[in-house]
């Protein structure tokens, strides 16, 4: 089967980017250095190609009592205008997606889901509306998504929107102008950096693309993408939150809302998990001896197993090698020193205070 | 993408290229190999003194997101290393013959010279994988 192509494709071909399988898509991994495109965002400002991505428009007069019941997260710290980052948890309290809604008004939100859940989570919603008053539509593929990330993403856009960006406060969105064409607009990322996340329709693909890169962009692909989200310790479904690890265990703890009086899938294992703990909690590490931490690496504490690594990797910003890893809650606090196995050795690591990384 | 062969190297099929000189031999990995690797983060070089033979692992080289081996291109004893890689590990991909050389061999066999590869057979390998 041919990989689906997002309706930036053509650009990153014809910039040279290295392409790869991602969710079913043929997306750009770097196009030049993932260092170098890591670093750009870390002092001026990159552009993602995120249209593999899922987008939902949700619809109806009990949309937000829809997602009271399906989100852990609590819609009545929302209001119309801003968006709110969630999981959506099965009953055991593992987690289906996390993604992002935005509240345009009480009867209309959009939805962005990760690009290997888009089916699943179109599924789960709709199994889940229950005869209440919820249309969902599947935008995912009539519109493209940009990340715009960096120090210096105000300053770089705000010529070209219609819009004062610095009234557009952190989670809030707006619908504008960017250079003639209408977008959705929204101050959230997935970096550490300040910056924004647009989507719009996919006729404006390279003319969006174009301005952006003209205002002093540079492209990013899914390996900055990647160690960027490491260094700013934000969660990547299926490594630290997935269908056997729940968010409590991913230390998103806060997330999981108490909301009395209403009901919520996974509700009763969460708040007791958040009440007593879990048995097993993620950690960040780094190594003592040299090398590179990566993912499913295990990890060792006197000769015992107690876990493995969940997401590794190079920190360009810190230069060293970084990794998060699920480990047996004895062992979580910091400076806590164990090993870990590196192909055919075990290298001395210890466990680090987190975020990595936070400019927001 | 045009790739850079020096063309008074040897080269062996698994990417490594080869400085001769007297019986000292310099080891390291080509410009296709560099650039498939991406940017290298971390090389672990191998003790001075070891001895080993043809076709062993004597290094691992880690870029971003993968890991590479560098393959001993003739038996020899390792007399030095690249001890610059450890602060500057991305010489490899900018200067991958020059300031981003690995191992340094004295060799033990010289026959095992003439099984490496002459740039104009390693420049067909590389043709045939880039397809």
């Amino acid at each position: 089967m041919d990989l689906k192509r997002t309706p930036f494709y053509n650009i990153h071909v014809k910039l040279g980017a290295k392409m790869v399988d991602f969710a079913g898509f043929s997306m750009p991994v770097q196009y030049d250095s993932i260092i170098k495109e890591h670093e750009a965002v870390r002092t001026k400002a990159g552009v993602f190609d995120v249209s593999h991505m899922g987008e939902f428009l949700l619809e109806g007069n009990d949309v937000i009592d829809f997602l009271q019941y399906v989100m852990i997260n609590d819609l009545n710290l929302l209001e119309p205008s801003k968006g709110q980052y969630s999981c959506m948890c099965y009953e055991n309290g593992t987690v289906v997606d996390d993604l992002v809604y935005y509240e345009e008004t009480f009867d209309r939100f959009r939805m962005i889901v990760n690009a290997g859940n888009i089916e699943k989570d179109f599924q789960w919603l709709n199994d889940h509306i229950r005869g209440k008053d919820v249309k969902i539509t599947n935008l995912s593929s009539e519109r493209c998504r940009l990340a715009f990330q960096g120090p210096k993403s105000d300053e770089y856009l705000q010529p070209l929107v219609d819009v004062d960006l610095l009234a557009v406060n952190r989670f809030y969105f707006a619908h504008c102008m960017l250079s003639g064409v209408p977008i959705f607009i929204a101050r959230t990322g997935y970096t550490g950096e300040r910056g924004f996340e647009i989507s719009f329709d996919n006729e404006f693909a390279e003319k969006i693309w174009d301005e952006l890169i003209k205002a002093g962009a540079s492209p990013a692909g899914l390996g900055a993408r990647d160690s960027l989200r490491l260094e700013a310790t934000y969660s990547l479904y299926g490594h630290e939150i997935s269908d056997s690890i729940t968010p409590v265990e991913a230390g998103l703890f806060w997330l999981v809302k108490p909301k009395e009086g209403i009901d919520y899938i996974g509700k009763n294992v969460l708040m007791e998990q958040k009440i007593e703990g879990t048995d097993r909690i993620i950690v960040g590490l780094n190594l003592i001896d040299r090398g590179v931490i990566r993912d499913n690496f295990k990890i060792f504490k006197d000769g015992a197993e107690i876990g493995y690594i969940t997401s590794g990797g190079y920190s360009p910003t810190l230069k060293k090698t970084i990794g998060l890893g699920l480990i047996k809650k004895q062992h979580k606090e910091e400076g806590t020193e164990l090993e870990i196995e590196v192909r055919n050795k075990f290298l001395k690591g210890v466990v680090v205070s987190t975020p990595f990384y936070s400019n927001v | 993408m045009e790739y850079e062969f020096p063309d008074e190297l040897k080269y062996l099929q698994t990417h490594e290229w080869v400085r001769i000189e007297d019986n000292i031999a310099t080891v390291g990995i080509t410009d296709y190999a560099q650039h498939q690797l991406g940017d290298i983060v971390y090389v672990e070089l191998p003790e001075i003194g070891t001895t080993l033979k043809k076709g062993v692992n004597v290094a691992e080289i880690e870029s971003v997101k993968a890991v590479g081996e560098l393959m001993m291109p003739l038996s020899g004893k390792i007399i030095e290393v690249n001890t610059g890689l450890a602060d500057n590990p991305e010489s490899v991909n900018s200067s991958p013959y020059g300031t981003g050389w690995m191992v340094k061999i004295e060799i033990i066999n010289n026959s095992e010279i003439d099984e490496l590869l002459s740039v104009e057979a390693y420049k067909e390998i590389v043709k045939t994988e880039k397809k």
